[in-house]
């Protein structure tokens, strides 16, 4: 017998009625959209009985207004019959921070850090992963980049080229779940000390103690030597 | 509060090897950092090992620390921006994941039946040569890790060749961003087909050199043979592809199982290994250099004139000297290059052949002129997951001849 991906799709059909949200084709690509409390008894169907053997990859797409809000995708293969399909899963109810999507890695032991990818980056928690931990990001990361509401320069900055100074108080609008920012622990209070500094001084131009005042009298730019004098009146 | 706890538990890092030192069967056991640093890890590949005297028994992969969010940025731009991210993930390799990249746009757009066949014969040309490149850099590497020095250089003096090749068409020797979304970034110039055959024509008997080197060095086969070795059936379920896959005995290649880029009109064979060992896998390569050789030379015969990219101004932009003379085509330009081109919305997963193994981009639309996301399913990626199953057993000295026969490019990995 010959599997096809739309042979698979009708198959599919017929034996979990009950599993199918929706199937795509869109350029000659099948889609089977499955509901996530079916995902493990599907492709271990597919896996045992079609022979799809081999799993490509598996990510998500984050749809931030929908609900449910992510896609969980899984790409497969058969070698034997030499065809492929796309598996998809929708997870995210409203105000879910970390939704929980149950890990294909029983069935396809790739999965594992494909799925250690996705937790990293858009936040989903997989059940019954061996080893669910952080894979790119540094593991005290407390938030999840690929998301669509994670900022893409990581600030929204006062104003460009502001020395590099940087208002602890921006939330990058991920969510109150954590105190959210995007830096580590060090970084926080790097950003607090910052935040200190004068909001007058030059753009450019780095905050200065009271011991550097009489050592860097020889600076030679103009700005330089303004921005030390409205930060001594202001000290005086 | 449950879902915070199951968070923070799984922040914790590498809790398994210092607990084996404690208690259990291996009370002797060491483990010991390999990498960020180390010079054979190619990269930034840090190695956790526990090893009890000379033999591994755990190894665990500690990746990312080249990550530099590529996906993300590619959310960014718009798709022909992001053309110019996919050079840096397999930054040895870069035309192959313009092609990845370039199939997926124009599987997005529909327009994958407008490309010329001058433009896929080149493609495949640069593809094949980029293949040797990359095999090349693979090879001196891998030989340079195992204590064969000269091999190394003699690598790299071929490979210039092909960055020549390179920056004669494109100007560019690495990031040439040459092969984009509708075409080629600019025609080939004269004197191309010459280029190639030059390099065609000697590189045969440079290739017999590496074989006279290597092939049946006996300290060559005493580091490979049976070691590192990896059965067919870990190789499929862990998703390892290309040279690795091959090697452990698997006849799979994309280019003869989807061919894309017109790879069916080309004649060639898929070596394979039978022992999946670092030997099978090394000669695996060897014999591919062999068979992108042929293809190159089957296209080179056959390379037709014609355009180089679609004529379709919504896509590509319009001869400059069209601007100064017609409103359309200004039209056009300014359009192109201030916002670009809506594919419909959406999804599509292109799979090519790398010469790492299956580079495959997943690019999914909303209909704006900026991929709402895009995902690469990079071969290292997936064959770096393997390499536990590999060196687990093995002694310590393999565990290098291990890593370079993978041929795992980091920037690729941590994308």
């Amino acid at each position: 017998m010959v599997i096809t991906a739309a042979s698979t799709i009708e198959t599919v059909q017929s034996v979990f009625p009950q599993a199918i949200v929706e199937t795509v084709e869109f350029r000659d690509e099948q889609t089977l959209v499955l509901k996530p409390e079916h995902l493990v008894e599907v492709c271990a169907y597919l896996k045992q009985e079609l022979h799809y053997a081999f799993l490509e990859t598996v990510t998500a797409v984050d749809w931030p207004e929908r609900v449910p809000r992510f896609d969980v995708v899984y790409h497969i293969l058969s070698l034997t019959h030499r065809c492929y399909i796309r598996l998809k899963t929708r997870v995210g109810q409203r105000r879910e921070e970390h939704p929980t999507v149950p890990s294909v890695t029983g069935i396809w032991p790739a999965a594992n850090w494909y799925e250690r990818e996705v937790f990293d980056l858009f936040g989903l928690t997989f059940s019954n992963h061996p080893d669910l931990r952080r894979i790119m990001m540094p593991p005290e990361w407390t938030t999840h980049p690929l998301r669509k509401d994670y900022p893409l320069t990581g600030f929204e900055l006062p104003e460009p080229h502001w020395g590099g100074q940087v208002p602890y108080t921006t939330d990058p609008g991920v969510g109150d779940y954590y105190q959210q920012t995007l830096r580590t622990s060090d970084g926080r209070g790097l950003n607090e000390k910052r935040q200190q500094v004068n909001s007058e001084q030059e753009p450019g131009t780095f905050a200065r103690s009271a011991e550097d005042d009489t050592s860097a009298t020889s600076s030679t730019t103009r700005s330089r030597t303004q921005a030390q004098s409205q930060d001594g009146t202001r000290k005086g | 509060m449950k879902q915070q706890e199951i968070i923070k538990n799984t922040y914790t890092l590498d809790k398994d090897p210092t607990q084996t030192q404690e208690e259990g069967p291996h009370a002797d056991t060491m483990t010991i950092n390999m990498g960020p640093q180390h010079p054979s890890t190619h990269g930034v590949l840090r190695l956790l090992l526990t090893i009890e005297g000379e033999t591994v028994i755990k190894a665990i992969p500690d990746i990312g620390f080249l990550h530099t969010g590529i996906e993300k940025t590619a959310e960014a731009k718009s798709y022909h921006q992001a053309l110019v991210l996919t050079d840096r993930m397999d930054y040895v390799a870069p035309l192959s994941n313009n092609l990845a990249y370039s199939l997926s746009v124009e599987r997005l757009l529909g327009i994958e039946d407008e490309i010329s066949e001058k433009v896929q014969y080149t493609r495949v040309i640069l593809a094949e040569l980029q293949r040797i490149a990359s095999h090349l850099v693979w090879l001196g590497t891998h030989a340079l890790d195992l204590g064969a020095m000269s091999t190394f250089l003699y690598c790299f003096r071929e490979r210039e060749l092909i960055l020549d090749i390179f920056e004669y068409i494109s100007g560019v020797r690495m990031m040439t961003s040459y092969i984009c979304p509708g075409g080629l970034q600019a025609d080939l110039p004269p004197g191309f087909n010459e280029k190639v055959r030059a390099f065609t024509s000697i590189f045969p008997a440079r290739l017999q050199e590496y074989h006279d080197l290597l092939t049946n060095n006996q300290l060559w086969l005493e580091r490979t043979r049976n070691v590192s070795v990896l059965s067919k059936d870990d190789a499929i379920a862990y998703g390892a592809t290309g040279p690795v896959l091959r090697g452990s005995g698997v006849v799979w290649d994309i280019r003869k199982v989807f061919p894309y880029s017109g790879y069916e009109r080309f004649e060639f064979d898929i070596p394979v290994g039978s022992h999946g060992d670092v030997f099978d896998r090394y000669l695996v390569r060897m014999l591919e250099m062999e068979q992108s050789l042929k293809i190159v030379n089957q296209a080179l015969e056959g390379l037709p004139t014609g355009p180089y990219r679609v004529s379709n101004p919504k896509i590509t932009p319009p001869p400059k000297w069209q601007i100064t003379g017609s409103m359309e085509a200004l039209i056009h330009h300014f359009k192109l290059f201030t916002e670009g081109y809506r594919p419909p919305i959406g999804e599509a997963f292109v799979r090519t052949e790398s010469p790492k193994g299956e580079l495959a981009v997943y690019l999914v639309s909303d209909g704006s002129a900026h991929p709402y996301r895009m995902h690469v399913r990079g071969p290292s990626f997936a064959n770096l997951q393997v390499l536990p199953r590999m060196i687990e057993g093995g002694f310590l000295a393999d565990v290098v001849a291990g890593i370079g026969s993978i041929d795992i490019i980091l920037g690729e990995v941590d994308r």
